[in-house]
């Protein structure tokens, strides 16, 4: 080895190993400070990807219904060809008026939510989530385009469904009410007590600050209070699904199960009144 | 460099395209851990360090966690990888299966340093641990299948002149 190559080679790792620590504790800080150019660089990453996913999942919905309206239906008859043929087509037809029922049903209950909220509200559609167990969010395909802005909330005909938290020019990005970072002003519907409904990651959400001696059985119905200015007042966040009076310390652990099943999203409406921005 | 950089990026993306479309919310698997480990197991650095940055980017963009956490996991894979591949000799289905379930615990270990630097206490102790177990030890199962078919890719990629830098010395 020449004698002018080894200290390039001596230091190598450890200047690799520097620079890489170096560029990995700029980004976090840059990203817990809000940078803007942080966000452009995420908006760029999505605006780039999110359209191959959304024309992905639009082939994979054809894709299904063929699979399930033709493929899978094949092989149950064959003694008679015409008979057959006359069934697939049937079959496929039942099965596109099965997919055109269920998205006017989706539709219509949106429909009825947006009556019975009289509030401005835009329609989207869930086209993302992040797969990782880090966070719970979901990417709609309404951005600030079209009048979306971050402290919004969405919400679903089950309920509410969480809010948004970053907006590009075509999409957003909604922290949905089960994740870690996610709080809201939170009351029992039947006994009127009032919490901080917390998420709790994976699929869960809390009720905290309950004092023990409030009144929490499980079934109660968890809706928004309205305070805080996000979420509607009287829309549903959840289901008690278990009420802990013998914990530690002076509340109760409540324990509320979304109504709202958020790994399935389709449609959402997004509420166009919240002025709050998010800052995390 | 550029051209096996674009295949295993748009390879990454179609993985994470599966992810979210087919694998979301039932089966949680590390798929594109593993692609950045086998890069990393490659003799070009600077194809799993960029590849590592931008499945990393790809990830943080879609979470609402600090931009920067998905970057540094899939640097810690690089660094288990080129820790990994001039010390151990990773051929067989079981040596790659217990390279993948290290790698992928330091990635995790990583994560979670991070987290807690930056003040996310609550992810150290999250409920989810057992869970986030079994998506490591059931994406280190996988890892055998994973580096065959990317083996493959990179075959066709040699074939077709576009070598990963400096392959003579792989193994």
């Amino acid at each position: 080895m020449p004698l002018s190559a080894r200290p390039k080679t001596r230091f190598r790792i450890p200047v690799i190993i520097g620079a890489t620590v170096v560029l990995v504790l700029s980004l976090l800080s840059l990203s817990l400070k809000n940078s803007v150019i942080l966000r452009k660089v995420e908006g760029v990453v999505v605006s780039f990807t999110a359209p191959g996913m959304d024309a992905l999942s639009a082939v994979s919905d054809s894709l299904k219904q063929v699979w399930f309206g033709y493929f899978y239906l094949v092989g149950v008859q064959k003694e008679n060809e015409r008979l057959r043929q006359r069934l697939e087509e049937a079959v496929q037809r039942e099965a596109r008026y099965q997919e055109a029922l269920l998205a006017l049903q989706r539709l219509e209950a949106l429909l009825e939510l947006k009556r019975r909220l009289a509030l401005p509200v835009t329609g989207a559609r869930v086209i993302a989530y992040d797969p990782s167990l880090w966070s719970r969010a979901a990417i709609i395909d309404q951005g600030s385009s079209n009048g979306v802005e971050t402290g919004q909330a969405v919400v679903a005909p089950a309920g509410i469904v969480g809010r948004i938290v970053e907006t590009y020019p075509q999409y957003a990005k909604v922290m949905l009410i089960v994740d870690r970072n996610s709080g809201a002003d939170a009351m029992i519907q039947r006994s009127r007590v009032r919490g901080i409904l917390q998420g709790r990651g994976g699929n869960r959400c809390s009720l905290g600050y309950v004092p023990k001696n409030a009144d929490v059985q499980v079934g109660d119905l968890v809706v928004a209070s309205g305070l805080g200015g996000i979420y509607p007042q009287g829309l549903v966040f959840g289901k008690v699904t278990a009420a802990d009076k013998k914990a530690d310390g002076i509340f109760q652990e409540v324990e509320v199960n979304p109504t709202v099943d958020l790994s399935s999203l389709e449609e959402v409406l997004v509420v166009k009144t919240a002025k709050i921005t998010f800052s995390p | 460099m550029v051209i096996p950089f674009i295949v295993f990026s748009l390879i990454g993306l179609s993985l994470f395209y599966l992810q979210n479309l087919a694998l979301f919310p039932y089966i949680h698997l590390r798929l594109l851990s593993l692609l950045v480990f086998y890069i990393s197991l490659r003799p070009s650095f600077s194809l799993a360090f960029s590849l590592a940055l931008f499945l990393g980017l790809l990830q943080d963009s879609y979470a609402l966690s600090p931009l920067g956490l998905h970057i540094s996991g899939a640097l810690a894979l690089v660094a288990a990888g080129r820790f990994c591949r001039r010390r151990f000799l990773i051929n067989s289905a079981g040596s790659q299966i217990l390279a993948s379930l290290g790698a992928l615990a330091v990635q995790e270990a990583g994560v979670r340093l991070i987290m807690l630097l930056v003040g996310y206490r609550h992810f150290l102790l999250g409920t989810l641990t057992g869970m986030r177990g079994l998506e490591i030890l059931f994406t280190a199962l996988l890892a055998p299948l994973m580096f065959s078919l990317l083996r493959a890719v990179e075959h066709g990629l040699k074939r077709r002149g576009w070598r990963l830098a400096g392959t003579a010395g792989s193994h």
